[in-house]
């Protein structure tokens, strides 16, 4: 209990009122106060705490950023990537790296500018922009090319994709899980959960839009099924665990 | 077992130190499965050691029971993802890469279109300032206005197309002569050159690609020779010092020239007829027999002379290094050294930490590498950076050039740029990075040289006392300055260390020649100091006894102890090693080190210095520390932005489950 709660009410409001009333004269009303009697301390619980270092998980440098984008494009060189990302097909996907180097966060030595350690919205519009030529080009690739290309040589979507039906669960998740493994370097069982649910759901979404829309007569780059891999693929190669470590 | 077990177990322990063989389990146990955390672990490691995310292979390698873990770790420290990753850290604080042009002057050539004798446009090839017998042209263009029609000047840009006339044969046969030039011609040198590029030299180095313009013609078709004055296509090692016997302007300018005279300077007037190198700054304002050389190979073409004329297609950006380009852009010609200095450099410190060289050598090595270019660069052009006011002490050409050009290997052209050649010693001036170019041009001033010493190798930072009183002050000594003292006291002495280097130029100042205190420099009755003097010698410093070599008042001793006195000093500190440990280990863990970090810096450094400073070791060390596994450690739950790290919540975007679409920040 504390010192002040001994205090009587009444006393202190004849107490207060008094020191208004004198204070001017200057003299001051002693306050009596009862003393609290010493006692034990009221045992607390005792809380741990952790003092070691923490750190939040890094951006990876923008070079492992951009040698991990050219070893999934195939382990081409920079120009080459460059070359087969732009395509030739207008789609407009991609169009230098000389116009995202400074975006993706590399230092520019020349005039002593520093790499980034930390997003910002260009950056994030260009991993998506990146994300999604990336994308597009490995379906072109694995999967449109007029010789099929065979699993084992598939860049990113290294597994069969049936066409003309979207996949049930079952057969989706190891499909999946590759996917989950090329992007974000752990099996998708190790995942959070709902998160292998929620990426069907999105496969399951696109295909059924795409069906629809081609069924509505509309020109599709890619079959309804190809459109929900490419959604899988874009999902991933823009999420934080990808980028961060 | 978990990774950094098996990491510990992967990473070369010194013998003496390693533990003794744990006795065999009588039965193995089984592998334990995976978790996230060893993923995650795995993944930095790959991260670090190969310079990207593994791949679906290397994860499957990763959780089969066999997987060789030793073998992987080995192999990756010794890779190229290893010296990259390393190289980033130094490349990052040093940012060794060009930002301003380099003057090529003397060796930059000019190019302007004149009007042929028959009509039809041609170009002549020239330098700026060359000096030449005929009066009329001396230190101008070869061809005089009447000749031509109109003035020629560098970076005169008039619309003369009207007065323009052709050249008389005879004037043009007079001034100037056909040559097949070094960038031309693979065997430029030959008596009958005959390898020309694109044409039967059709193996050129990729990254050798003259621009199309000194290429092909204005017709377009392929240069086979290109006219040049007569005096820039002289080939003689040697020339001899010019006086005209002009000190004052005449009152008629001679023939249709219009730009003053060439005067005689005052050694020239003394030094009439002596020898005087072809190489040197001195033979192009001083020798009208003196020109770029065999194949014009001591100069360095332009395509007009215009400010900036272009000569090379070269990167602007390599950001995953010199090997793999992002693009190839039409360059300016004086941009082709700086380029290939922050190669040099690159090359070094890759080697450095390639070979796991003892890392003291980043300061002391007196080795480098060069390629065609470079080998052109320190074994003539650099050469052409002296002399000036040097000439007034006595120095013609550098006496102790800081790259040895007798060191240069002889046998690379100036287009083999795809070839590298060790220099074991570039000279006993040399030291490490502090003496290349590259360096030498990032941190143009003595204080910058120092200041980067200072922090980059010991890890202290200037910090301005700000208690101290600012009062008006004409104390030069900025050692003793009120309010400058604090930072200044320490940054003079290392500043001094660099004195002997003159800015811009890198020509060094020998001591027999420039001593610290000089009496030939003390000021006159006026309290003035000789012109020569003034651009070597620093007034504030002087008196009516002699004067102080320039940045050199902060410790006489260290300037003459010159940088190479620098990097064994910086490099025998002790604070060098905790720092060089403390800048990787930072960038291995991600954050800053902090003073829980102190016993295992502690331990790393005593490691590193008792294994002659090898990164190699270094970093088998981080990574085998507790803080290396726990760096990054909210868990993987956790950083997502679930509860059970129980480290507080992560920097990134907020944790939102929504993988139809959104940015980055909304799709988990």
């Amino acid at each position: 209990m504390s010192r002040a709660s001994r205090v009587s009410p009444l006393a202190f409001v004849v107490a207060s009122t008094l020191s208004v009333v004198v204070g001017g004269c200057g003299r001051e009303l002693p306050l009596k106060v009862q003393a609290a009697q010493a006692a034990d301390l009221v045992p607390q619980d005792t809380v741990l705490q952790d003092t070691s270092h923490k750190e939040p998980p890094r951006m990876v440098p923008p070079e492992v950023y951009m040698r991990t984008y050219l070893t999934l494009f195939g382990g081409l060189s920079p120009l080459d990537a460059q070359k087969k990302a732009r395509g030739g097909d207008g789609a407009n996907v991609f169009d230098s790296w000389n116009d995202y180097i400074a975006s993706l966060g590399f230092p520019d030595y020349h005039v002593d500018i520093p790499r980034q350690t930390q997003t910002n919205a260009l950056m994030v519009a260009t991993f998506e922009r990146l994300g999604v030529a990336l994308c597009d080009r490995a379906v072109e690739h694995d999967l449109k090319s007029k010789i099929p290309v065979p699993v084992a040589s598939r860049v990113i979507f290294a597994f069969d994709v049936p066409k003309g039906s979207t996949l049930p669960e079952p057969e989706f998740l190891p499909r999946y899980d590759v996917l989950h493994r090329t992007f974000l370097g752990y099996p998708a069982r190790l995942g959070p959960d709902g998160r292998s649910k929620r990426f069907y759901a999105l496969y399951t979404d696109i295909v059924k839009e795409q069906a629809n829309a081609l069924k509505a007569g509309q020109k599709l780059r890619f079959a309804p099924e190809e459109e929900g891999w490419a959604a899988v693929c874009y999902a991933l190669v823009r999420h934080p665990e990808f980028h961060l470590y | 077992m978990c990774l950094s077990a098996l990491l510990a177990l992967s990473l070369a322990r010194q013998a003496e130190s390693a533990p003794p063989p744990a006795p065999a389990p009588a039965k193995a146990a089984p592998p334990r499965e995976k978790t996230l955390d060893d993923y995650r672990h795995f993944r930095i490691a790959t991260i670090d050691l190969t310079g990207r995310m593994p791949t679906r292979d290397e994860l499957a390698a990763f959780e089969s029971p066999e997987f060789d873990y030793d073998a992987f770790v080995r192999a990756h420290l010794i890779g190229p993802g290893y010296s990259e990753r390393l190289t980033r850290i130094y490349m990052d604080l040093l940012r060794l890469e060009p930002n301003a042009n380099f003057a090529t002057t003397p060796a930059q050539l000019l190019r302007h279109e004149i009007i042929g004798p028959d009509g039809k446009p041609e170009w002549i090839y020239y330098r700026e300032g060359q000096r030449r017998a005929r009066e009329e042209v001396d230190g101008e263009f070869c061809l005089s206005p009447a000749e031509t029609g109109v003035p020629i000047r560098p970076r005169m840009r008039i619309n003369d197309a009207d007065s323009k006339k052709p050249v008389p044969k005879k004037a043009l046969d007079d001034a100037t002569v056909l040559v097949k030039p070094w960038w031309l011609y693979k065997d430029y040198d030959a008596p009958t050159p005959e390898r020309r590029y694109q044409a039967t030299w059709n193996d050129a180095d990729p990254e050798y690609r003259p621009v199309e313009a000194l290429v092909s013609g204005a017709d377009g078709k392929p240069v086979i020779q290109i006219r040049v004055c007569r005096e820039e296509a002289q080939e003689a090692e040697n020339g001899h010092i010019l006086a005209t016997g002009k000190t004052k302007q005449p009152p008629k300018l001679p023939g249709s020239r219009v730009r003053p005279l060439v005067l005689d300077s005052g050694y020239a007037q003394k030094h009439k007829g002596e020898p005087v190198g072809c190489a040197s700054k001195l033979a192009l304002t001083s020798a009208a027999d003196c020109g770029c050389g065999k194949g014009l190979s001591r100069c360095v073409p332009g395509d007009s002379d215009q400010n900036g004329p272009a000569a090379f297609y070269f990167p602007n950006h390599t950001p995953l290094g010199p090997q793999e380009p992002i693009d190839s852009v039409r360059q300016q010609a004086q941009r082709w050294f700086p380029h290939w200095w922050a190669r040099e450099a690159l090359a070094f410190l890759e080697d450095l930490f390639g070979e796991d060289r003892d890392f003291r050598e980043i300061l002391t090595g007196r080795h480098t590498f060069v390629n065609g270019p470079l080998a052109q660069f320190y074994g003539s052009v650099q050469r052409g950076n002296c002399c000036g006011p040097e000439t007034g002490f006595g120095m013609t050409e550098e006496g102790e050039p800081l790259f040895d050009p007798h060191k240069v290997p002889a046998d690379l052209r100036p287009h083999d740029t795809g070839t590298w050649r060790l220099v074991p010693d570039r000279g006993p001036h040399a030291a490490g990075i502090l003496t290349m170019p590259m360096f030498l041009e990032k941190y143009a001033s003595a204080r910058a040289r120092g200041a980067l010493l200072y922090n980059a190798f010991l890890c202290k930072s200037f910090v301005a006392d700000s208690s101290a009183q600012l009062t008006p002050s004409t104390e030069p000594n900025l050692m003793k300055r009120p309010g400058c003292s604090t930072c200044h006291a320490t940054l003079e002495p290392l500043a001094a260390y660099f004195a002997r280097v003159e800015p811009g130029s890198f020509v060094f100042l020998p001591q027999t020649q420039f001593p610290v205190q000089n009496a030939v420099c003390k000021k006159d009755k006026n309290g003035k100091m000789s012109g020569s003097c003034t651009a070597l010698y620093d007034p504030a410093f002087a008196d009516n006894t002699s004067a102080t070599l320039r940045s050199a008042y902060g410790s006489p001793a260290h300037a003459d102890a010159t940088p190479a006195g620098a990097a064994h000093e910086i490099a025998e500190s002790p604070e060098f090693a905790s720092c060089a440990v403390s800048r990787v280990t930072s960038s291995f863990l991600g954050r800053q080190t902090t003073p829980d970090d102190a016993p295992m810096l502690a331990e790393l450094t005593q490691d590193f210095t008792k294994h002659g400073y090898k990164m190699r070791v270094l970093v088998a060390e981080i990574m085998r520390t507790p803080e290396y596994r726990r760096s990054n450690n909210l868990s993987g739950d956790a950083w997502r932005g679930g509860t059970d790290g129980g480290a507080g919540a992560p920097k990134g975007p907020p944790p939102v489950e929504n993988v139809h679409g959104g940015s980055m920040g909304g799709a988990h």
